[in-house]
Parts: structure tokens; sequence; C-alpha cells
């Protein structure tokens, strides 16, 4: 397993060169110009701008010279500087990284675990009325679009309630000094401050649930499909007969394997979300990956672009790695190395 | 049927565990700290690569310049320089600078920062460069005294020494972290990361922190030579969405709101803690007909595009696009602009048009291409306006095929071969109507004369402007309008830039903060700003 698991760590370099690689030359071959990042609308017939606009920036070399260029900085963690931003991709991505995972996770923490009690809840009392009520929730979870969804709560609960603070990671009053993760929950915890994870929390509530809502329908439905299957199966009949306890024959049997094809659904999930979170990003003023995507492919920023799309490889890469050792985890009957794996 | 355990619902029970142990949402605002709930389209924070409305804000509040824009939005006024004369001819500008002025540091303003600071500015060969054409030298013979030559008459230059693109700089501190002013800064100048994080100005303000696409915090400069400003720290908070920003100031989580579209603004107005002010703005869109583009189905007359014009309802556009919260605008130069008093803005006739179309052989009318940019600048949805427009062709049978690109397609496309109709938006750099002449006018050399392709047109190219804008510059202050109202109408009659609508400026605010304005240099001026 541990040779397993290595073997893919030292593919993903390689593999992360391959999409750099496929990135910066299909971002050459787009037609549009990427000097209308840099040089404004005004000044575009202005040969003397645009001339010294291209040799700040480097477009005045041939291609080929460029992607030697990108990828020997690239291999020394230089992923250029942004045509938007003027600032280092890598500065902006890691200002921006902890703040979407931040909501990812919180999201995922969310969606998965009411999605798998929905679901179990749903297949152990099927046809109940909590069978109907989950399988609503997650209908609507599933097919409401995230900033309808997010403007409405937004509306309700911070600006007719006042429960809820609106827009942004953080009230824009409040000054904290950065801390060492990014992570405003951690960096309050680290730090020993209470006040700051309270916001902090507080502002993660809305837009963790709206991201979400949308994964618990995702993963009750399949969870109460697997369920069911599992749950007509001869061992789950046979724990019964041996006289298991319910909680046992549900979270230890069928539970265990009902799993196995949710966890796809979760790694790929929390990869997609990496990157794609623009929606809620832009509804909550959230400031990661997802809008910062956005605005660079708007504005051909191609450092950022290649950039954020080394992000969203990375992510799937290692949520594939992920869900993969976490399928050994809930079926033993799985190994990876030997040859067989 | 087995019984639900409520114990099995945990994970959703520690989810509202978390939410509930959260505090409640910040209080409405305090004295300390104004928020600005704002779409930033922030491309640097250097002054002389800056050039956006976010930056005219950020400049305004951290940077001074030679003279400043009064709030009536025409009259220069003293700012560094605390006097100035200007020869006959208009081609020399002597300021005398305040000799209280001093940076944030504590050192004194002096001539040789000016000096330097608009030199850096020509130099770098950035967007706002343009600024300094015309400027032949700069020169500082003493601490306290400047002066500037033009090469030829520029009654302007006041009010483009009153953007904040020229702003003036530090010279020691920006030296220091890479800044070069001198001939090569286009490529020597490595200081554009340094001001992002850091200002070097003389303004109320200083930059404290800024995070693209996050928020920029500034605070008051407490060494600051003139009446400090009011509030403590000043939050623009990056928020793209109009209805976010509204709902922000409802909230108390904002404080100031300037991109509130008309109809999400119309919604605020029930609410007794919000000010909604829906003021003319000197922004405006425009429909820009390729004279001479390629592809072209007709040949492009004057009658043609006077035809064209003729059949836009532009009452109907203001009324359909911002729910009739703009104005009509005669001549591509903003209202209230020099020259522009007066002038009658075009109306829709069908019949006419209808006229010169069947004139010109097209009493069948004629398909044409529209590209255009997909954005929504100004509260102005660029799709819907040119739908409008598309309808109103309809009528007098002109079909527009719509073509809505994203604006780096649309450079390539006008560039070549060119685009039969287009529609983009502008926003005033200074005050001045000259800038609107050398960038709209047909004269060979501009960059509409190049976009429109005017000069393989029959008609659309107008050589006389030039000559016209060079006497309009070199005329006195009294004499000027009147000249600049004979180039607006020689540009109305060329119909190849047709302004559809100035929208007007949503100033929403909470109703506890004074002080807040639209200027024509400078968009908001932060340290005009207080609580009650």
């Amino acid at each position: 397993m541990i040779g397993y698991i290595l073997r893919r760590l030292l593919a993903m370099p390689l593999l992360l060169l391959g999409v750099a690689t496929a990135a910066f030359f299909l971002s050459q071959v787009t037609k549009a110009d990427p000097l209308s990042a840099v040089v404004g609308e005004r000044q575009m017939n202005n040969p003397e701008i645009v001339a010294a606009a291209k040799a700040r920036w480097g477009l005045d070399r041939s291609v080929p010279e460029r992607y030697v260029i990108y990828v020997v900085n690239l291999a020394q963690g230089d992923f250029g500087t942004s045509f938007r931003t003027r600032r280092p991709v890598a500065e902006d991505i890691a200002a921006r990284l902890p703040a979407t995972l931040e909501l990812v996770l919180f999201a995922m923490l969310f969606g998965v675990t009411s999605g798998v009690a929905l679901g179990v809840a749903a297949a152990h009392w099927r046809d109940s009325w909590i069978d109907h009520a989950a399988r609503l929730f997650a209908l609507i979870g599933s097919s409401m679009p995230v900033f309808w969804t997010g403007l409405i709560l937004l509306y309700v609960l911070s600006v007719a309630l006042g429960w809820l603070p609106g827009p942004g990671r953080m009230d824009a009053r409040a000054a904290f000094e950065p801390g060492p993760t990014g992570f405003h929950t951690v960096d309050a915890v680290l730090a020993g401050d209470w006040r700051r994870l309270g916001m902090a929390l507080s502002h993660l509530v809305l837009p963790a649930f709206v991201l979400g809502w949308a994964v618990t329908g995702i993963i009750s439905r399949l969870v109460r499909g697997s369920m069911l299957d599992v749950l007509e199966q001869d061992y789950v009949r046979t724990a019964r007969a041996k006289g298991a306890g319910e909680r046992r024959v549900l979270f230890g049997h069928a539970l265990r394997n009902a799993m196995i094809p949710t966890l796809t659904i979760i790694g790929h999930s929390f990869a997609y979300l990496i990157t794609g979170a623009v929606l809620t990003e832009t509804i909550f003023a959230w400031p990661g990956i997802g809008s910062y995507a956005v605005d660079s492919a708007r504005t051909l920023d191609h450092p950022a672009i290649i950039g954020v799309t080394l992000v969203g490889a990375a992510a799937f890469l290692l949520s594939n790695l992920a869900t993969d050792i976490a399928y050994a985890v809930f079926n033993p009957r799985i190994e990876y190395g030997g040859g067989r794996g | 049927m087995p019984t639900l355990p409520t114990a099995r619902l945990a994970p959703l029970a520690a989810f509202a565990a978390l939410a509930l142990a959260a505090p409640p949402p910040a209080a409405a605002q305090s004295g300390d700290t104004l928020v600005v709930a704002r779409d930033m389209d922030v491309n640097s924070l250097d002054p002389a690569r800056a050039f956006c409305d976010t930056c005219q804000i950020f400049l305004t509040a951290t940077y001074e310049k030679l003279v400043d824009l009064a709030p009536d939005n025409r009259t220069i006024v003293p700012m560094l320089a605390e006097s100035w004369e200007v020869n006959a001819d208009q081609t020399e500008f002597t300021f005398t600078l305040n000799g209280d002025a001093a940076f944030a540091d504590g050192s004194p303003v002096e001539a040789s920062d000016v000096k330097w600071s608009l030199e850096r500015l020509a130099n770098l060969k950035g967007n706002p460069s343009f600024l300094m054409d015309g400027v032949a030298s700069i020169e500082a013979p003493d601490a306290g005294t400047v002066v500037i030559r033009t090469g030829s008459p520029n009654s302007e230059l006041l009010g483009i020494l009153a953007a904040p693109y020229a702003s003036v700089v530090n010279r020691e501190v920006a030296e220091a972290n890479g800044a070069v002013g001198g001939e090569g800064a286009d490529a020597e100048d490595q200081a554009e990361t340094w001001f992002l994080s850091n200002s070097a100005g003389s303004g109320p303000y200083v930059l404290d922190a800024y995070a693209p696409d996050d928020e920029m915090r500034l605070v008051r400069n407490d060494a600051y030579w003139g009446e400090g400003a009011p509030i403590a720290t000043v939050v623009m908070r990056q928020v793209k969405d109009s209805v976010t920003q509204a709902q922000m100031l409802e909230s108390g989580a904002a404080d100031v709101a300037m991109q509130v579209d008309a109809d999400t603004a119309a919604n605020l107005a029930d609410d007794d803690e919000v000010v909604v002010e829906s003021i003319p703005s000197f922004n405006f869109v425009y429909v820009a007909i390729g004279a001479g583009a390629g592809g072209l189905p007709v040949e492009m007359t004057r009658d043609v595009r006077e035809a064209i014009a003729l059949a836009i309802d532009y009452e109907g556009a203001i009324d359909f696009i911002v729910a009739g919260e703009g104005r009509p605008q005669a001549a591509p130069i903003p209202n209230g602009f020099p020259g522009t008093a007066g002038l009658e803005p075009t109306e829709r006739d069908v019949e006419r048009s209808r006229e010169l179309l069947a004139a010109a052989g097209h009493a069948d009318g004629f398909t044409l291409e529209a590209v255009y940019p997909s954005v929504n600048v100004y509260g102005v949805d660029f799709n819907l306006m040119m739908q409008k427009i598309q309808q109103d062709l309809s009528d007098v049978g002109v079909e527009l095929e719509l073509q809505p690109v994203t604006f780096a397609v649309w450079r390539e496309r006008i560039a070549d071969p060119g685009i039969p109709m287009t529609a983009v938006y502008y926003a005033p750099d200074y005050y001045g109507s000259g800038q609107y002449v050398s960038f709209f006018g047909t004269q060979p050399g501009s960059p509409w004369h190049t976009r429109s392709h005017a000069g393989t047109s029959p008609d659309a190219e107008n050589p006389a402007l030039a000559d016209m804008l060079q006497a309009a510059l070199a005329a006195p202050a009294e004499e000027a309008d009147a000249l600049f109202a004979e180039i607006a109408r020689e540009m109305m009659a060329d119909r190849v830039i047709l302004p559809i609508l100035s929208p007007n400026l949503v100033l929403a605010y909470r109703e506890t903060v004074e002080g807040v304005r639209y200027s024509a240099c400078c968009n908001l001026p932060l340290a005009e700003i207080s609580f009650e």
C-alpha cells in the first residue's frame, strides 16, 4: 500500500508537467490577444504603449522560447506574474487557496455528514415521511441554483433577521493580523482568539450550507440507493439472523459497503469544488480560487489560468489517491501494490 | 417501522451547534471604519501605471496632485500648488508649491518630486502615460517651483494635472523600492509590486493592506499637512454582485455602495436607513459604426449612418436599459463638459430614416453584424442595450446580427477586418473635452479613425477635427466652449460615434454617512466622508 502511494506521488510531477504543457499551448492557440489584460482599451491603438507592454511581459518572444522559460521557472516554483493582479501567481494562489479550502472543507463536512445521515435514514425508514422529507431536501439541494439560494438565505438570515453576518470571510470592520495558515478558523485556534473563531465560523455557515447542500443532495440519494441494495443482501440477513443489533447492521455491515460507490463522488465533489465554487464565492464575496479562475479567464491572464489549472489538476490527482486509499479502508479485500493494485 | 433515533442525526446537530456557537453579526457601522462595497477593477496601485475607476478612488485618497477639481466639477483649485501662472500662449505653466505640503513620512513635497513623478508617468509607457502627451519639458528651478512647457498650446493641461494619475510620489521612497523615473523607465522600473503593498504620497490616507479580489484597507495619514480625514479607516471590500452590495448596505455590513443597479436601487427605497441618490454621471455608452470595416453589406455613407442614428429610440433606451435612470447625450462629449451646453440630443425619426435609406438605394434594408463586448458597465447591460437597438433598427429594415464576445476577442475583430457596428463605454480621465476629440474624432491617427477604418470609408474621415482641436486648446477659456461646441456638432454630423445614453450614477449609503459625492476626475473622494 505504501509503495503504491509513493509511486502515485512520484508520478504526480510528470502528470502536472503534462497538464501545464497542454494548458500553455492551448492558451497560445486562442485567437484573442492576452495584451487586453495589460493594455487598456484606450491605449490599444498606441504602438509605443503596446510595444512596451509586450516587452515587459515577455510577449515579444517566440512561443517555444516562452515555453522553455515557463517550464524552467515552474520547476523553481515560479508560476509567473499575473497580468491582472500584477503579483506572482504563486502568491495569488497561496492567498486564495486557504479561503477556498476552508469553505470547501466545511461544505463537504456538512454535505457528507448530512448526506450520509439522510441517505441512511431514508433507506432505513423507506417510504415513510422521513424518507419523503429526506428525498425532498436532497432534491431541492441539488436542483436549486446556488446563486438564488445564496441570495435568498442572505436576505432572510442576514438582512431581515440579522442572525448571521453578511458576505465575506470576516467582518470588514474587524482587523486581524494574518495567521500562519490562512485558514481563519485554524489561525484563530492557534492564537487562542475565540472571538475571531466565532466570527470565522459565523461567516462560514451560510456559504458552507449553500455549497454543501448540493453535495447533500447527491450523496443522500446515492447512499439511499446503495443502502437499499445492500440491506437486501444475504449477509445482512445473516447478520440480523445471528442477532446483530440494528445499529451494527446498519453501520457495521450495510453502510460500510454502501459507502464504496459514494467515496468516488465525495472525492470528485471535493476536487471539483476547489475550482468550481465560483458562484458561491461571488455571492458571498469569498476571495477564493474559483472567482480567481473566472476573472483570470475573462481577462486572458495566461499565467494565472495555467496556475489555476495546475491547482485543479493537483486537487483531482490527490482526491483520486485519497479515494483509492479510502476504498482499501472500507473494503479490506481491495489491495494495492505487489502487482495486483 | 423502526423508530427515529435522534442520535443518528448527530452530524447535522454538530453543524447546527457550530452555527449557534458563532457570535451575532457585527453591529452597524462604528465611527472609525468606513466600509465601501465595490467590485474593484484594480489593475495597479502605482500612480503612473494604474488606470481604473477604483484606482481613481485609491489615488485620490493616498496621493495629491498639483491642482484639484472643485466639487462643482469644473473649477480647478489649488492642491500641492498654492498658485500658478499660465502664459498667454497656454504653453508655459509655472506652479508655486505650498511650503507646508509634506508626504506621509514627514518629508516635504518638493519640485523635484513633481518633476520626477510626471516624467515617470510619461516614461513608464503605461495606460495613463498619454496624459503627458504634448508636454515638452518639466523643470524644477528651485524646491518650490515647477515649470511645465507644452509643445503646443493646451488650455486643458490644468485639468489633466488634476487627474489622479498625475499624482506626486515621494521620489526618495519610491526610488529606494525600485522605481525609475527617467528615460528607459518602462524597462528598468521594478516598483509595481512594492506599490501594491505601500503608498508613497501626501494624501489624507495611506495604504495599510491590499489583497487583490478581497479588500483594500486604508488608514488615516496622521501626519497629513492639511485638514485630516474624519474617518480613521476605510475598507473597500470586493463585492461583485450588485444585489449583494445592496444587502450589505441594508444589513449595515457596508456603509457605501456605488455599483447598485437601478432596479436593485429601487428596492432600497423602502429602507429608511439607506439613502439612494441617482445623480447624472459623466460616463456614457455608445454605438460605433465601422464606416470602412471589411465585409460591410452596403456602402456605409454618411446618409446611411444618419439613417441608423435616426432609427434609434434614445428615450426608450433609457427606460428599457437603465429603468429611466439616465440622460440622453448629444455628442461623444459628456454632458457638462466644455462645448456641450445647448447641444440637442438626436431624436428618433423613423420616417426620415426610411427616406434616407431609400435614397441610398436600401429601401428594403440590409443585415449588419453587431459585435460588441458582453459586459455590464455602469449599470448598463450591453446585451440588453443591443437587443433594444436591434429592435429599433428592424423598424427601418436594418437587421442586426448580435454577436456578444469577450473584450479580448473584440479587440482582435475591430483591428482586422473591423466591425460594422459595435458598442463600448467611456468614463472621463480628467475634466476637459480635448480627450474626447482626440479619442472619438475621425481625424487620421485617432483611435476611432483606426477602429472605424475611416480611412477606407467614402466620407467618415474628418481631418479638419485636428485643426479645430488645436484651435480650441489654444483659445482662452471663455472662447474654448464655443469652439468645442463647434467640434461636437461636427462629430455628431459624422455619425460614427452614436452616444446612446449617459447612465446615472447610483450612490447608495447608510443614512449616518455624510459627504458622499461623485467627482468627474476622482470618482469618490473618501477623505470628505464622515459619520454623523
